[in-house]
């Protein structure tokens, strides 16, 4: 362990403790702030009883489903359009239009057209993770350099080779990149999503804690998306690593 | 004769000012079995576009390409690239059984060939470095075994030691020499450098610059080891300095 380690475990123990003792001598309320241990009862009281957990897979759920789904089409999409011209062409102005446009916004239109069980939700997830992983892909594609493409052609390679051999490992640094950016997204949405029209989800559970004024349980809530945004950060850096190995650095 | 090229000419249109630049014009050249043919020019000749028009990654706007044994390009031709043009995520061993592969040739075939062929350029130990992990000499000699994988009778290469140091580039030399002596393939070599011409070549291509085309062909008949402070060697050197250096002075004034 380095100094470095060490500083940065200081200065996350030293904030927790800091914190803890200024609730427990009254100087902050546990209504706006609650202490960590508190939290921390918290958190094991919902996960005993079930509640946490059950939160947590209904809100996965989601979220894998439309992660999925997204994903999906945009590295289908994106490799099609970075491949052929044509096909880019009839994409392109739809990615102009729709990319700008917050995901969140359709949520509203998903609702109308799905109803309100988990398929508008999931459709809001697919479609704010389709467009990160499309435009990282399309990127992806366009980074490769057109001598490699020479090259695959010199050596005999037909067009389906390339794309297979070459402009998808090619592009697999980038479609890494967006499906980073895409389960980010992934995870904000299903707050969004949930914050209306359901009974059931990690969101549901934050939301409806904050009409409660239930402090701890909001903060259970905030703790428990973070612990799966990192989940989800180390199993896309390991997939990373698995399906990217001449990205390592040597040693 | 291994191929020919017959009154080849190439043109094309600049998109920005709608301007016709011609890069070659009637080029007709033999190329012999097991020669080291050098195309030696000014930058901007056309040499590299005559050498993709070779490997048929160019077509020719004028004139034609022909193979007298009458079996088409097949696996005629294999080229290496100036900036090595290797596969990143590929290992040595996967870039070298790259050609063999997409022919469909049998794994355990192509990887015993391309064994033979890494321990040939002396990249043995190298096989599952990545390219990244390799310095440019190694790099350019991967790309060498690449291109030999596919078993060609041309080899093409693009002035593949332009961006070397001048140690390597000398290493690499010999090593180029030894190689071509050993598999007795024909090499067509681009280059701009007079003594590399002169240290590797059988026979040089002297082009003229915008439009490129063929200002003189040079027999070189002196044994090798070449050195350039030899006497036949520098004499040489110095008829093509002055033959070359009246292309540079006219691509200049364009």
């Amino acid at each position: 362990m380095t100094a470095s380690h060490l500083r940065q475990i200081a200065s996350v123990a030293g904030l927790l403790v800091l914190w803890q003792l200024l609730v427990q001598t009254g100087k902050l309320s546990e209504l706006f702030l609650p202490a960590p241990l508190s939290v921390l009862a918290a958190m094991w009281e919902m996960t005993r009883s079930g509640q946490l957990p059950w939160a947590v897979l209904v809100s996965l759920n989601r979220v894998v489903q439309g992660f999925v789904y997204g994903a999906t089409a945009g590295v289908v999409l994106g490799l099609l359009a970075g491949a052929v011209g044509w096909i880019e062409d009839l994409l392109d102005p739809w990615v102009a239009a729709l990319y700008p446009i917050p995901k969140s916004a359709l949520f509203p239109l998903f609702l109308l057209w799905f109803g309100l069980g988990d398929t508008s939700k999931i459709a809001t997830i697919a479609i704010g993770v389709l467009f990160l992983v499309l435009v990282n892909t399309i990127t992806g594609v366009r980074s490769i350099s057109p001598v490699l493409l020479k090259a695959a052609r010199d050596l005999g390679a037909s067009r389906l080779q390339i794309f297979v051999k070459v402009i998808l490992p090619g592009a697999l640094p980038n479609i890494f990149t967006g499906l980073r950016l895409g389960a980010g997204m992934a995870l904000i949405l299903v707050f969004i999503t949930e914050i209306e029209a359901t009974k059931a989800g990690l969101g549901f559970l934050l939301w409806e804690a904050f009409q409660l004024l239930d402090t701890k349980k909001v903060f259970a809530g905030v703790v428990t998306f973070g612990l799966l945004g990192v989940a989800a950060t180390w199993l896309l850096q390991w997939l990373e690593r698995v399906g990217c190995p001449w990205l390592q650095r040597s040693n | 004769m291994l191929l020919a090229l017959r009154d080849v000419g190439k043109a094309w249109l600049l998109k920005r000012t709608g301007e016709r630049v011609t890069a070659l014009q009637s080029i007709s050249l033999d190329v012999h079995p097991g020669e080291f043919l050098i195309l030696l020019g000014p930058s901007g000749c056309g040499k590299s576009t005559l050498l993709q028009i070779i490997a048929g990654l160019e077509a020719p706007s004028t004139g034609d390409i022909r193979f007298p044994d009458g079996n088409g390009r097949g696996k005629l031709t294999s080229m290496v690239f100036q900036d090595y043009a290797l596969f990143p995520w590929r290992t040595v061993l996967g870039n070298v059984v790259f050609g063999p592969e997409v022919r469909s040739v049998g794994r355990g075939e192509r990887e015993a060939k391309a064994r033979q062929l890494i321990e040939l350029v002396n990249l043995r130990g190298a096989e599952n470095r990545y390219p990244h992990e390799l310095s440019g000499g190694m790099r350019q000699r991967v790309a060498l075994a690449r291109a030999l994988a596919n078993d060609p009778e041309v080899l093409l290469f693009d002035e593949p030691l332009a961006a070397l140091d001048a140690q390597t580039r000398r290493v690499l030399q010999d090593e180029l020499l030894r190689i071509w002596a050993e598999t007795g393939k024909t090499f067509v070599y681009v280059t701009h450098s007079l003594q590399e011409a002169v240290l590797l070549g059988s026979r040089i291509v002297l082009m003229t610059a915008g439009p490129g085309r063929i200002k003189q062909i040079v027999d070189l008949p002196l044994p090798r080891p070449r050195h350039l402070t030899g006497r036949a060697e520098a004499e040489l050197l110095d008829r093509l300095d002055g033959l070359l250096g009246e292309e540079v002075n006219r691509a200049m004034a364009l």
